[in-house]
């Protein structure tokens, strides 16, 4: 994969709330989630899959996805929707 | 409050690769989430249905019968659309009856080739059309449901129509749009499109969750599978598996989260489940065929009295069976079972007929009854005169009870045998007789074991296939799924098995470990009705040509109450056939079995001796070494012979107090052989005293606890059942204090309750060990007073028995039998007599000769005589040059190699040169094109085969080595002074001995508590090696794979019988060539770093390379 490919993760600061869903990205607000995904694949490889994706609106009325990687320290990303 | 859910889609692994847990485990888990019902849809098929509705009774909750669907829809026979998916559920007995009609529609045309893989089914949907009523029609799941596959790529105008569609067919009122949330990406996008146009169509959505497995630890499992069934790794599935594991089932509550803004959809599940109230333990409604036939009770009576006459004329026990014939007729009449007895008169009267055509007319077989029974019928007047049996139950003292008692609640069991070739003409004989939609075969479902589950996991994971396979050979059938850890770090080594893939390779191996693999066919069972069989069963198509299964296996069948025929294959009975045809043929003497004497000193004493190799059910290890301490002198005591050495009486304990009782007995015939209570004198006098037929489970259970005669034959059903364990002990209770009750001790109402529980494993009824006691007897006196004709038949009727052909080929040498080598201008197709009454092995035991060209080879030379060379064998026989040369290196082509050579070891590689060169006959489009026979020219000098190039050329081209005993050649390079099988003989017991040998045979009973059973053969004779688990654990890889071996150990004897108890074991390599370079197994520590183990090809030396290839473990080929 292209790592400089419009579609490569990049990580971002995401607040969420009790539930795990994202409040803020990036300190802008969340409007609306209009999906909500899973992926838990790969397990029999050294680096499973185990993420929880989301697809917001923001406030500022970007559409994004992100996605949060327990493998990765809990850290947050975003892609292009 | 429980949430209003009802899961109406759910998969079990009866969808066959894709689901990953039993019915049992759903259900149960349903319940404890707090499920009130459960659907089970499978795809295409209701395999597991009745087991699911069993369990859900278990289980406190209601079952819902339905399937999942693949549908297409064609116009004047042409798809106009990609196949969809329906969730079709039963909403009453009429659902029922058009599902069962819609699944067997499905597959029928899934066989266009026989024997080749399946076509997946496919529904038409004009046939829902036809076949809507009673049945409930969700709209499919979120990747190939009609709708949602549809909206997915982006078909809007199609899903609307087909839509339309549906609700046309079904109506509002049982037609749903189906919600999933399987959190994939589009889920909320696809479910406001489905609610809304749900709306739009006047109907209501309903929420499924498309349950894949009972809990979420088997996701992993059931991604596996889907790799499995789509033929591809993890890695290339991945559009075709599901991706997270939320197809677990989950409860009620969370169900209720996931589909927040669906409630209605929610609240649906639980009203349709209200209106699906079928239920298959309850609403069947199954008849035999001849159930309700008023005629019956007397036809079958006229039948019997008019052959009581025939049958007992002038004989003693002639009043004793009017008076039990009258007993059974009554009863059979009381409980409605004329017409089941008379069903059974008919198919063996049809069995007749097919047994003259396969016969002839004029064969020495037309001697013989077309079959024979087995099982409990065989106690029973009524089967013994209308041709079901060939035991009379009134001289042999068998009991009624087992077999028909007033309260039996089923059909009792009828078994009949048949000789393999009538069984074949039979089973399409009886679809033909009462329609193919009145009678089918039983399924039986191949289930995961370790070694299955090494193959196909192993291949999914991308694991190397020569490590798999090396794997997969050190595991066997008996191996739990806990060990295979451990198996695999044997194989592979203990580091690497606790890599990546590797460790997964175990834990999938463990799960899956009794899953059903796929569905095939039962060995025999067959089932008939009244009303068309595919009314309450789907039926589908079986590789076999004119064969049709039904979708449920025997347990299913038991419980659905279905009418039950085996029809079993008996290799035995074959072989018996042929011998007599080959007497007849060589010696010209016909012979009658049943009118051989019983009581022949001769095959007593060979008995006795334990010299049964190749005769029926006395042949194996154990048998022989119980043989000659048991001394049977009569058909009484083979009959409790064949019955005691089985997982049944062993498990029971009963095989040792047996054998003492009988040692003590003739030692000194007043000895009193003790009983555990009085009241079990009677029944257990037989036997001395122990429990080893399975009807005197129910008379002890009758005499001791007072069952009644059903409630006994309920506890032997509860025993012989695989899921079983929690029934038996539910008469424990009833069994302890009903014999206390009568007097018993508590200490011995439960000793002799743990003997019955321990005889659940398998066991024969009397009737049963009688006739099978009776073919072991036959064929013992077949083999004292004709052996050749029986080695010649058993070796033609492979695979059966205990004994590979070379083990049976090296024993008859050992008789004095002369074994003659394939050859062209000597040898049939199969293996024959020849007037020397020497062996001549066929033509088709060469391997990898097609049958075709092995008898273009016979009729050829029938036609125009011997063939005088090579040239001439190419020239005239048309058999290809693919074919002359497996003939070539089997040494069937040696008499007819150039003067000089002709005959001896130097035969073999001239003979392979000219058959090169020689012309051979072409296969071309048109036929084949017959060479020229030009002479072939003269070969080179070549060098001449070695004694182990030779014995490896026999074994791979016919399994069998008759010149040179294999241990001859490793003999002479052995280190220290092994003992042979003769010479062992001559040491005291406990003697610490070495011996060698090759492996003949290997068990690890399940009832063996972990001790492995070798049989070693070396040039003289055969070795017993006894295997303790600790020696088995140090050397399992030599005890499983090692061809031969060399042994350590103490010396064992008791009586005529002796074993080596092993300490050590190390594998034998073969002397004449170079070992294999053998590296360390254990690969060094950094490989594994960062690493999954995958694609790793390791450098381990294949273990096997200087070993003698094709040592034959009793298959032809």
């Amino acid at each position: 994969m292209n790592p400089d490919g419009i579609y490569w993760p990049l990580p971002v600061a995401v607040r969420a709330g009790q539930s795990g869903v994202p409040v803020t990205v990036a300190g802008i607000g969340v409007e609306a989630v209009r999906e909500e995904w899973l992926v838990e694949d790969r397990w029999w490889t050294p680096a499973p899959l185990s993420r929880r994706y989301f697809e917001v609106v923001l406030a500022d009325g970007r559409n994004l996805v992100v996605f949060r990687e327990p493998a990765a320290d809990g850290q947050w990303f975003e892609q292009r929707a | 409050m429980t949430a209003p859910y009802v899961e109406l889609h759910s998969h079990s692994a009866y969808s066959f690769g894709d689901g990953a847990s039993l019915p049992e485990e759903l259900a149960l888990r349903a319940a404890e989430l707090g499920y009130s019902s459960l659907a089970l849809t499978d795809h295409d098929g209701l395999w597991g249905s009745m087991e699911h509705a069993q369990a859900c009774k278990s289980a406190g909750i209601q079952s819902i019968t339905g399937a999942e669907m693949t549908v297409i829809d064609r116009t004047r026979g042409q798809a106009v659309d990609e196949p969809f998916h329906l969730t079709l559920l039963v909403e009453n007995a009429i659902g029922y009856r058009n599902l069962c009609r819609l699944v067997t529609e499905a597959h029928r045309d899934t066989r266009p080739k026989p024997d080749a893989e399946p076509l997946a089914p496919l529904l038409h949907l004009d046939s829902l059309e036809e076949r809507s009523e009673g049945l409930i029609c969700l709209s499919g799941c979120a990747r190939d449901g009609a709708l949602a596959g549809r909206w997915e790529r982006g078909e809007i105008e199609r899903a609307t129509a087909l839509g339309r569609r549906l609700v046309g067919i079904f109506g509002r009122e049982r037609f749903r749009v189906e919600l999933q949330r399987p959190f994939w990406r589009h889920d909320r996008a696809r479910n406001r499109w489905l609610g809304g146009f749900a709306e739009r169509l006047g109907v209501p959505s309903v929420a499924t969750g498309n349950v894949h497995m009972h809990e979420r630890s088997r996701a992993l499992l059931a991604d596996a599978l889907v790799a499995v069934r789509l033929h591809g790794t993890l890695e290339s599935t991945e559009p075709g598996r599901r991706g997270n594991r939320s197809s677990a089932m989950a409860s009620p509550a969370t169900m209720a989260t996931r589909f927040a803004e669906h409630p209605d959809a929610v609240g649906e599940s639980a009203r349709l489940a209200e209106r699906l109230q079928f239920d298959l333990t309850r609403d069947l409604g199954y008849d035999y065929p001849g159930s309700e036939d008023p005629s019956a009770d007397p036809a079958l009576a006229a039948i019997c009295r008019a052959r009581l006459g025939h049958r007992y004329a002038g004989m003693p026990e002639r009043g004793e069976a009017a008076r039990r014939l009258e007993e059974e007729l009554q009863m059979i009449a009381k409980l409605g079972l004329s017409g089941f007895f008379l069903l059974h008169y008919d198919i063996l009267e049809l069995a007749r007929k097919v047994a003259a055509e396969v016969r002839g007319r004029d064969s020495a077989r037309m001697l013989l009854p077309p079959g024979r029974g087995r099982g409990s019928s065989v106690s029973s007047v009524v089967c013994y005169l209308t041709g079901l049996s060939h035991i009379d139950p009134v001289k042999g003292e068998l009991f009624l009870g087992r077999f028909l008692n007033e309260q039996i609640t089923d059909a009792p069991d009828i078994d009949l045998d048949f000789p393999r070739d009538i069984r074949e003409r039979l089973i399409p004989r009886i679809h033909e007789r009462y329609g193919s939609e009145r009678s089918a075969l039983v399924s039986a479902f191949a289930c995961y074991r370790s070694r299955s589950a090494v193959r196909d996991f192993g291949k999914v994971l991308g694991l190397p296939a020569g490590e798999i396979e090396r794997a997969a050979g050190i595991l066997d059938i008996y191996d739990r799924p806990e060990s295979v850890e451990r198996d695999l770090a044997e194989a592979i080594g203990a580091q690497r098995a606790r890599s990546g893939r590797w460790r997964a390779l175990s834990a999938l191996a463990r799960e899956a470990w009794g899953l059903p693999r796929h569905a095939s066919q039962h060995p025999g069972g067959m089932i008939l009705s009244t009303q068309p069989l595919i009314d309450i069963c789907p039926v589908q198509p079986a590789a076999m040509k004119g064969r049709r299964i039904a979708q449920w296996d025997k347990d299913s069948c038991a419980d659905g109450g279905f009418l039950k025929i085996d029809l079993l294959g008996l290799g035995m009975l074959s072989a018996v056939e042929r011998a007599i045809e080959e007497i007849a043929r060589v010696r010209g003497e016909s012979i009658d079995l049943s009118r051989i004497p019983l009581d022949d000193p001769e095959v007593y004493s060979a008995i006795q001796r334990a010299e049964t190799t190749g005769v029926f059910q006395i042949e194996s290890r154990a048998q022989m070494q119980m043989l000659t301490r048991t001394l049977p002198e009569s058909i009484e005591d083979l009959t409790v012979q064949v019955a005691l050495v089985r997982p049944g009486p062993i498990q029971g304990g009963a095989v040792h107090p047996y054998l003492r009782h009988k040692e003590a007995l003739r030692a000194d015939p007043g000895y009193q052989v003790p009983y555990e209570h009085p009241s079990l004198e009677p029944i257990l006098a037989d036997t001395l005293g122990t429990i080893v037929f399975q009807e005197q489970v129910i008379q002890v259970a009758m005499a001791l606890a007072g069952f009644s005669p059903g409630k006994a034959e309920g506890l032997r059903r509860a025993m012989s059942r695989k899921r079983s364990e929690a029934a038996i002990l539910a008469y424990r209770g009833d069994f302890i204090e009903g014999a206390m009750a009568r007097g018993a001790t508590q200490a011995v109402a439960e000793k002799v309750f743990e003997q019955v529980r321990g005889f659940s494993g398998f066991g024969f009824p009397k009737a049963h060990a009688a006739a099978f006691g009776l073919l072991a007897y036959q064929s013992t006196w077949l083999r004292v007073h004709y052996m050749p004709e029986l080695l010649c038949s058993l070796l033609n009727e492979q695979p059966m028995g205990f004994y590979p052909p070379d083990s049976l080929v090296h024993e008859a040498q050992r008789k004095e039998i002369e074994i003659l080598r394939p050859d062209v201008n000597a040898s049939a197709v199969d293996c024959i007599v020849e007037p020397s009454l020497a062996v001549r092995i066929g033509l088709g035991y060469v391997n990898g000769l097609k049958e075709g060209d092995a008898q273009a080879v016979v009729a050829e030379r029938g036609r125009g005589g011997a063939y005088r060379d090579l040239a001439d064998l190419a020239g005239r026989s048309g058999a290809s040059r693919a074919a002359l040369e497996r003939l070539a290196w089997a040494g069937a082509c040696d008499e007819i190699v150039a003067e000089g050579e002709a005959g001896t070891a130097a035969a073999r590689r001239p003979a392979l040169w000219r058959l090169g060169v020689a012309a051979a006959a072409q296969r071309t489009p048109q036929g084949e094109q017959i060479a020229l026979p030009f002479a072939a020219p003269s070969s080179p000098s070549l060098r001449e085969l070695g004694d182990w190039e030779l014995v490896v050329a026999d074994y791979e081209s016919t399994g069998m080595t008759i010149d040179t005993h294999p241990m001859s050649l490793i003999r002479p390079q052995l280190t220290g002074e092994p003992e042979t099988s003769e010479t062992l003989w001559k040491l005291p017991t406990d003697t610490r001995v070495e011996a060698a040998g090759m492996v003949v045979a290997r068990q690890r009973p399940a009832t063996a508590n972990g001790i492995v059973f070798m049989l070693l053969e070396d040039e003289w004779a055969t070795i017993n090696l006894i295997i303790p688990p600790p020696v088995y654990d140090r050397h399992r890889m030599a005890v499983r794979t090692a061809p031969f071996v060399h042994v350590i150990g103490r010396l064992e004897r008791r009586g005529a019988n002796m074993n080596i108890v092993v300490d050590a074991m190390r594998r034998l390599e073969r002397p004449d060539l170079p070992l294999a370079k053998v590296r360390p197994i254990e690969p060094p520590a950094e490989r594994e770093t960062g690493r999954d183990g995958a694609g790793e090809r390791d450098e381990i030396a294949d273990l096997g390379v200087s070993l003698p290839a094709a040592h034959s473990f009793g298959r032809r080929r």
